[in-house]
């Protein structure tokens, strides 16, 4: 691809339509949903340009020279652990100094390029590993693919259970949207007929191995479903879309896949909607707040801080988009204030920044599956998903002592570092052979459960830290409650009894949370909602305070579910996207 | 260079597949080295077939390192070991770019296998026969678990690197584990019963098909 064409995009190379910021999953979709109808966009990334073939290391070995893929000098990624001890605000005490990144599991030799810099954005208040992406694609170039349907269970919740709200919209609302960007994308996976994890048009899914077979025929007796991952990649290929090619098994998706069979917003979205002629995409556009004519009640635009030189513009148009990220976006809303709007843009209810949920992950359990041991390694790790354990708990029972529910993902077989070799005791030729003999027999699943969007859970503007372009940074007052921990604690015991019920041996049970935030999973912030009282947007994402005003990300999600969010934050953003183009028809925006 | 001699045949080396996919999928000009990126690549090829010049450890240091490096992860009928692999050079980087903390417990961990092995045997690591070093080493590795005296500690400590340093080398993927992954592979094979077989692999049955 290219860099920044020159002259660089000022507000005179305009005009544009619609302003979208970010360019992840939300914001690529968002960018072509509109181009492509014949919209003029604009979108405005912080980070840099990115070209695939040039940034994706896909295929390296680790022994292209003696640093093995290390971290260069210098850089340090902060541990779990560390999370819980260290001085915030992170980056700005002297104990932080030698930190750079958080990272969460995400972070490596390949990523840290694209994951901003502790120092120069840093966050106060409580422990949040906040992983965020700033380069063209976001969190899309390092996602983990996993796309799995929100289905009635989730959207009805409240009905279910009685906790929290509702979404204003049922399955049957998204679900066409849903078959739109299966289509669009590809998507691999095996029709399963599970209500409460609905089934997509998927290419071809991705085969179990034999371990996997094992334990999924010894828990289909518990009744619970092991699946074959349903992976954003595609698997036959897509039309249309000549940057993008089918997937090789070649593994280390997360790097970024230089064939694009994974789905990366850079080559699935936005590269053809700028073949359009009608998307103009700007790097290192650091928006600091969306622009409101306080007189209309309009958003006119937003205002940039380049990342580089620090010069601050003003950018029009007739429509703001946020796709910045769901805290990104609210970060964005909280801090377009005036006189009158002394709580941000539309903020009139009075809940943006608050409902903030996620995953909770971590507990789980890993062993030796005896049947496999001393057998041939065989191929596992390039698939671009392994397997997942479908939501078992209080869907048609309930559990004493927690509401909602959680999946496993996890797979057995080999990869290319045997994890199971720094715990392998002894040394010497024997060492070695219990390490080879174990190799292709580990078996490991790790649980994602839905924290519950809780009011008091939120994020506002710390009142006096500021990043390194002036913008306030978000200050966290959020924790895990009962409900997660319990549940987590469910978690391991059923990984437990289930590796068990497969014949593992040598099973290790991981009983510990993640730190909050290390599931990378942020939604709510932003809610969607009919009442303009108790929520911030619409079912399109258009906020009720400010009509050319949208948000598209994980933040307009009213609950977490326990299925990855990318796959629903595309279905919603299409579906916005329509809407948009009808109002625009009809001359409403 | 690295060698591709690993590839199955019946998977797809780089080469013919970038042919099969065309000049789209980034190909790499391994001469003339135009770009930062490949005089780079190309120095740290250089680097890491030269010989060492070590950058933290002394001689008799690297020499121990080498030698308990060898010791736990050993060349054996199935595979060249930790020397082969060079993994004494790799700790030798690693402590070069550690803080000074973690090279003095390195450097007082070497001493003290030195002090255990000469008390021992009266001679230092180095020095062992590898029967010898057999004795010293299930000793200070039987509390490896739970480590307590500082001989234990550097035990589990040159473990964790060394096993970290084996396993990223080419020797240690390719000649020891004989990882499959990492190439093309048009159609991935899992579990035969996957495709309605027996699988003589793992003796699962194939499914039975529930009644119409």
């Amino acid at each position: 691809m290219d860099a920044q064409p020159t002259p660089p995009i000022t507000p005179a190379s305009g005009p544009w339509d619609v302003i979208v910021v970010g360019s992840g999953a939300a914001g690529g979709m968002a960018a072509f949903q509109l181009a492509m109808a014949g919209v003029k966009v604009l979108l405005l990334e912080a980070g840099r340009m990115l070209d695939p073939q040039k940034d994706y290391k896909t295929m390296e070995w680790p022994y292209v020279d003696m640093r093995r893929h290390r971290l260069p000098v210098g850089e340090f990624a902060l541990s779990a652990a560390e999370y819980r001890t260290l001085d915030r605000p992170y980056g700005l005490t002297p104990e932080m100094q030698r930190y750079k990144k958080v990272m969460a599991y995400s972070g490596n030799r390949f990523t840290r390029d694209w994951i901003v810099d502790e120092k120069e954005n840093p966050i106060t208040g409580t422990p949040y590993a906040w992983v965020r992406a700033r380069v063209l694609g976001g969190k899309t170039n390092l996602w983990g693919r996993v796309s799995l349907r929100f289905s009635d269970l989730d959207l009805k919740a409240k009905t279910h259970d009685g906790f929290g709200e509702d979404w204003p919209i049922g399955y049957a609302d998204i679900a066409p949207y849903y078959d739109k960007v299966d289509t669009l994308l590809g998507i691999s996976g095996t029709k399963e007929g599970i209500p409460h994890l609905p089934d997509g048009i998927f290419q071809r899914p991705l085969k179990l191995n034999c371990g996997e077979v094992q334990l999924q025929r010894a828990i289909a007796k518990m009744g619970r479903r092991l699946i074959p991952g349903r992976a954003g990649v595609t698997t036959d290929g897509v039309l249309n879309n000549k940057y993008r090619q089918r997937c090789m098994g070649r593994g280390r998706c997360g790097r970024g896949c230089d064939l694009n069979a994974a789905f990366h917003s850079p080559a699935s979205l936005i590269f053809p909607a700028r073949d359009s002629g009608n998307l103009t995409v700007r790097a290192d556009s650091v928006v600091s707040e969306v622009l409101i004519d306080d007189s209309t009640g309009k958003a006119t635009g937003v205002r940039v801080i380049d990342q580089r030189t620090h010069d601050t513009m003003d950018f029009s148009a007739r429509l703001v988009i946020l796709a910045a990220s769901c805290l990104e976006s609210t970060r964005l809303l909280l801090n377009s204030r005036s006189a009158s709007r002394p709580d941000g843009a539309a903020n009139s209810s009075g809940v943006v920044g608050r409902y903030f949920c996620e995953h909770v992950m971590g507990p789980g359990a890993s062993g030796i599956l005896p049947s496999r041991v001393n057998t041939a390694a065989t191929n596992d790790d390039g698939r671009p998903q392994s397997t997942y354990i479908v939501r078992f708990r209080n869907v048609t029972d309930r559990h004493p002592d927690f509401i909602r529910g959680y999946g496993f993902q996890g797979a057995s077989g080999s990869a290319e570092f045997p994890a199971l070799a720094p715990g392998t005791p002894g040394f010497g030729a024997s060492f070695k052979q219990a390490v080879r003999r174990s190799y292709p027999a580990t078996i490991n699943y790790t649980g994602f459960g839905e924290v519950l969007a809780r009011r008091e859970n939120r994020v506002f503007l710390d009142p006096e830290v500021r990043d390194a372009w002036g913008v306030p940074v978000l200050k966290f007052d959020y924790t895990f409650s009962d409900n997660e921990r319990k549940m987590a604690a469910d978690m391991a015991d059923t990984a437990e009894e289930m590796l068990k019920a497969a014949g593992a041996t040598d099973i290790s049970v991981r009983r510990d949370v993640l730190t909050e935030g290390w599931s990378i999973h942020e939604m709510g912030t932003a809610r969607m909602g009919a009442d303009p009282k108790t929520s911030v947007t619409n079912t399109f994402g258009q906020t009720h305070d400010v009509k050319n005003l949208f948000v598209v990300d994980g933040s307009i999600f009213v609950s977490a579910s326990c299925q990855n969010p990318t796959w629903m934050i595309m279905a919603l953003c299409w579906r916005a996207m329509d809407y948009v183009k009808d109002e625009m028809k009809r001359g409403n925006l | 260079m690295s060698d591709t001699s690993h590839v199955e045949p019946a998977g797809i080396n780089r080469r013919t597949a970038l042919k099969a996919f065309g000049a789209s999928v980034g190909s790499i000009a391994l001469l003339p080295l135009i770009s930062e990126e490949g005089a780079m690549a190309y120095e740290a090829l250089q680097r890491a077939n030269a010989a060492p010049a070590l950058k933290a450890l002394t001689k008799a240091q690297y020499a121990t390192v080498d030698a308990i490096a060898e010791a736990i992860i050993p060349t054996d009928a199935h595979s060249p070991g930790a020397r082969a692999a060079r993994v004494a050079d790799y700790i030798d980087l690693l402590l070069s770019e550690a803080n000074p903390q973690v090279r003095e417990r390195w450097v007082a961990g070497v001493a003290a296998l030195d002090e255990a092995s000469v008390a021992k045997f009266k001679v230092p690591f180095v020095k062992l026969s590898a029967t010898q070093a057999t004795a010293l080493l299930t000793e200070i590795s039987a509390n490896e678990a739970k480590p307590t005296t500082p001989v234990e500690q550097f035990f589990r400590t040159a473990k964790d690197a060394t096993v970290r340093g084996y396993y990223t080398s080419e020797i240690g993927i390719h000649k020891d584990l004989q990882y499959k992954g990492n190439q093309f592979l048009p159609e991935f094979v899992g579990c035969l019963t996957e495709d309605g077989k027996d699988c003589p692999h793992c003796g699962q049955k194939a499914p039975v098909k529930a009644a119409d």
